[in-house]
């Protein structure tokens, strides 16, 4: 097992490696640059100083080997679009109300999606199966920000139980939050239901009834783990899809979080911020899937035992 | 009291757009220590009789019955208790598909176990102690490793027998097998078939052997309930039923266990239609050794040689695993030969591109087990048939449809099946259905790789008469892979045996069911269940050791070839081959 984890680890580096070196193509062959006429009104002289300074002048095979040779160090430079921070401290400092809210949105969301797959596939074709799908496919239909808007209207606005928007106090965060579950709830209900549907249909269940185990025992011990497997490999990237900021969300409840960064980082052709944070999301995507694979392994004896591919 | 009671049980099923009766009003008693045999095709309600005996019927079903009690309860009242209780303890039951039967993601042992824990309350350790001697008694000989083992470690026949191991251990009063052996190999069915009467006998248990099979019948059970269409047919003693049957439709489910041999007529000619040399597969194993991978080599298929010739029929046999399919994929190359060549009627195939292939594919053509997903489900019949001649560009769109449609009549399927689509069709109408896309541009050779195994006893026989009889009129050669062997001897000419993944004996058909000369054929052969309760024997079983071991041995007179000291295959009379010894 710990052999796996290192060839899988010696996989992520070259992973990171081949993304990092498309990003910072990619990222430079969009037309234009951060010091273009119509974004600053710098004259030609000053923009090539300012393009000499940043480094910005020479072949971008030295400004990529440059640029990842502070990577290294931990050293992403320094945001154009905010000159008094580095990167790593802009990150620091956005990243902490997304994770909160992204967080707790998906810590609430998940299990209460699963709860919600149990029950409408334990009562298939029932009341509680119907509402369980309706609840499903409005999460997942409408879009996040009319979401958030109806839950501003309703507890804001027409019962004032809340605060509408913000970030200081902590009241002001059980809005957002609820707004990031919405997604979580709703795929969750969905996956479980149908992987319950699943394995309720299999064989073995018809056997466990024949040896005469009591129902609970069939699906809480029986089902629910086999139904777990496919699930296991959703849990944790979408965890990471919530977790570093809804664009949305944090607009429509005006919270100073990352998201905003990755729209203004592209717009403003702020190459470090930019190339930090896709960096950051491929770090964890790469993690994410390898802590998949690890616990897929682990309650999946197929893949466990005798693993040889 | 007996110990199962029915009267006038009925069973139907809500369905979109009405209700299906599978079962119409049966009845039947078992006494303690029983043993009853029910007997029918699928769909003539003989499982679905049993799961409402047991309350496992999925809640779209609609029970009714005058009477329906197992172990003096009622079984249409009983509440969760009372259930627990009946299942697994008044009455196991053990299923067709062991691969499926058990929970993937736990131990055997820990199965056994919670069996045992949820009927008794004894201790986690007696558990194991006692699951550990059941599958000792069920003939596992490595009882301890197995209990904890996973499911996927283990093969059919070993999980089958830790099924039964895990039926025994509430010491039930009333096994229900449900198709035990069907999914099995004929030498695992007939050791698994062995056990139980054994175990039945022991336990001092009833039992039920529901099976489609005459021949599980006469060698398991002492009463037979005939069923057909959710309708009881015709009951009695085992003898009765097999020595003066009064239906006509156990007359007929007889009358296919007892298929004679019957030669293919027309000549062979000198070329043979499909000639395999040397034909052999390797495929790579990629297994994880340290950093790195580590490469094996495993031999699915090791140097053959086949034969067919034309206007004849060759069967190879052998059971899952022994590279019977391989082979056949190969000569059709569907499947790429890592060594060996392949001649269609006398033009080696082996090396060609696919576009060079193309003209060659005409003459050769393949039908499959699972008729299912052979047919493509958005296509209607006359496409299905007529696919082949689009391919090959062969006519107009209207002739095409017109000899499709007269293919339908060629293999007994009326015109207006036309425009239907293959969910419509019963399995055997849709083997006639593959049958007929493969003949429809005339090819010379066949390979059928197990199309009937798949079907009811009655369909197997007139697909059987069907292939026998447009292989008369088309003058077409036959490789006829199966692991049935009663099927084998009606239809083919010559037997090739594989064992192993590699060609153990090869004879004409009537001798090799005669006079068979290799320890694995004799076993194969001996595996046969018997086609009348009478000649009922105690079989003893070689392993893979021993058959190794008893290779036969050959002096070079009887062989007319120099000493051999590995076994290799020799000719030891006109057109029979067998691997053996030689020595001076």
């Amino acid at each position: 097992m710990l052999l796996y984890i290192f060839r899988r680890l010696l996989s992520v580096a070259v992973t990171f490696f081949i993304v990092s070196v498309i990003i910072f193509l990619m990222m430079h062959s969009v037309p234009g640059g951060p010091f273009d006429a119509n974004e600053i009104p710098v004259s030609e002289a000053v923009r090539q100083q300012l393009m000499a300074q940043l480094g910005l002048d020479q072949p971008l095979y030295v400004q990529y080997f440059k640029y990842m040779w502070g990577v290294l160090h931990f050293d992403f430079g320094v945001p154009y679009q905010s000159p008094g921070e580095t990167v790593l401290q802009l990150l620091s400092r956005a990243w902490v109300p997304s994770l909160i809210l992204g967080g707790a949105g998906v810590a609430l969301g998940a299990p209460l999606g699963i709860l919600l797959g149990i029950a409408a596939a334990l009562n298939r074709n029932t009341w509680i199966d119907y509402l369980a799908s309706a609840f499903s496919t409005i999460g997942l239909t409408v879009p996040v920000f009319v979401i958030s808007m109806v839950l501003i209207l309703v507890f804001a606005v027409w019962l004032d139980w809340l605060p509408a928007s913000g970030w200081p106090t902590p009241d002001r965060w059980i809005l957002p939050i609820i707004a990031y579950a919405a997604i979580p709830v709703a795929t969750y209900a969905r996956y479980t239901r149908s992987a319950m549907l699943d394995t309720l249909s299999r064989p073995f269940v018809t056997v466990l009834r024949a040896k005469g185990l009591s129902e609970r025992r069939i699906v809480f011990q029986h089902v629910l783990r086999n139904s777990a497997i496919p699930l296991v490999t959703v849990f944790l990237p979408m965890f990471i899809g919530t977790a570093t900021g809804s664009i949305f969300v944090e607009a429509m409840f005006r919270i100073p979080g990352l998201g905003a960064y990755f729209v203004s980082s592209i717009e403003l052709r702020d190459y470090p911020l930019e190339m930090a944070l896709m960096l950051m999301i491929t770090f964890m995507y790469c993690i994410a899937y390898l802590l998949s694979d690890i616990v897929y392994a682990l309650i999946n004896p197929r893949i466990r035992v005798g693993g040889s591919e | 009291m007996s110990l199962v009671e029915i009267e006038d049980l009925r069973v139907s099923f809500r369905q979109y757009g009405g209700a299906v009766d599978a079962v119409r009003g049966i009845g039947f008693t078992l006494e303690q220590g029983e043993s009853l045999g029910i007997v029918g095709e699928s769909g003539s309600g003989k499982s679905v009789s049993c799961s409402a005996l047991m309350r496992l019927l999925p809640a779209t079903a609609e029970v009714s019955a005058a009477r329906l009690r197992l172990d003096g309860v009622d079984v249409t009242k009983a509440d969760r208790e009372d259930l627990v209780r009946l299942r697994g303890r008044s009455a196991a039951m053990i299923f067709q598909d062991p691969m499926t039967a058990f929970d993937p993601v736990f131990t055997i042992g820990h199965q056994i176990c919670e069996t045992i824990i949820a009927h008794r309350g004894t201790s986690k350790k007696q558990a194991l102690d006692e699951a550990r001697q059941l599958l000792e008694r069920v003939e596992i000989k490595n009882a301890g490793d197995v209990l904890g083992y996973y499911p996927h470690q283990l093969s059919g026949g070993m999980l089958q027998r830790a099924m039964i191991a895990m039926a025994l251990s509430c010491r039930p009063k009333l096994l229900i097998a449900d198709e035990p052996t069907t999914a099995l190999d004929v030498t695992i069915q007939a050791q698994i078939l062995q056990l139980i009467k054994d175990i039945q006998a022991e336990f001092g248990m009833a039992l039920i052997m529901i099976t489609h099979d005459l021949g599980v019948i006469a060698e398991t059970v002492d009463r037979v309930l005939v069923m057909y269409q959710g309708e009881v047919m015709e009951q009695g003693p085992v003898s009765q039923i097999f020595d003066a049957p009064q239906h006509d439709y156990t007359k007929q489910l007889l009358a296919s266990l007892h298929a004679g041999f019957e030669a293919s007529r027309g000549e062979e000619r000198d070329v043979p239609a499909l000639e395999l040399r040397g034909l052999a597969k390797t495929y790579r194993i990629r297994r994880r050794s340290g950093l790195f991978h580590k490469y094996a080599d495993f031999q699915a298929v090791q140097e053959t040689n086949i034969v067919l010739p034309r206007n004849r029929i060759v069967g190879i046999v052998g059971e899952s695993g022994s590279g019977k399919t391989t082979t056949g994929l190969m000569a059709m190359r569907l499947t790429e030969p890592t060594s060996g060549q392949i001649l269609l009627e006398g033009t080696d195939i082996s090396g060609l591109s696919a576009e060079a292939l193309r003209p060659f594919r005409r003459r050769m053509q393949i039908v499959f087990q699972d008729s299912y997903s052979a047919l493509d489900p958005m296509m209607t019949l006359v496409q299905i048939i007529a696919e082949p001649l689009h391919i090959h560009e062969i006519g107009t769109a209207r002739e095409q449809s017109e000899l499709a449609l007269d293919w339908l009549d060629r293999v007994g399927l009326d015109r207006s099946f036309a425009s239907r689509y293959p969910h419509e069709l019963s399995g055997g109408q849709r083997q006639r259905v593959a049958i007929a896309r493969s003949l429809i541009l005339g090819p010379s050779v066949l390979v059928a790789d197990e199309p009937t195994s798949a079907l009811d006893v009655t369909v197997k026989a007139q697909i059987i008469r069907l292939l026998k009889r447009l292989q008369a009129e088309m003058g077409l050669s036959i490789l006829f892979i199966s692991h049935d062997l009663s099927t084998v001897k009606s239809l083919t000419d010559t037997v090739v045996v594989m064992y192993q993944g590699r060609v153990v004996e090869e004879a004409p058909t009537e001798r090799i069911f005669a006079a068979p000369q290799h320890p694995y054929t004799k076993a194969l052969l001996d595996a046969i269940p018997v086609t009348n309760p009478r000649d009922r024997r105690l079989r003893s079983f070689l392993s893979a050791e021993q058959i190794a071991a008893a290779t036969p041995r050959y002096t070079t007179k009887d062989t007319g070839t120099g000493p051999h000291a590995d076994p290799t295959l020799v000719g030891i009379a006109p057109n029979h081959r067998v691997e053996a010894v030689v020595t001076a």
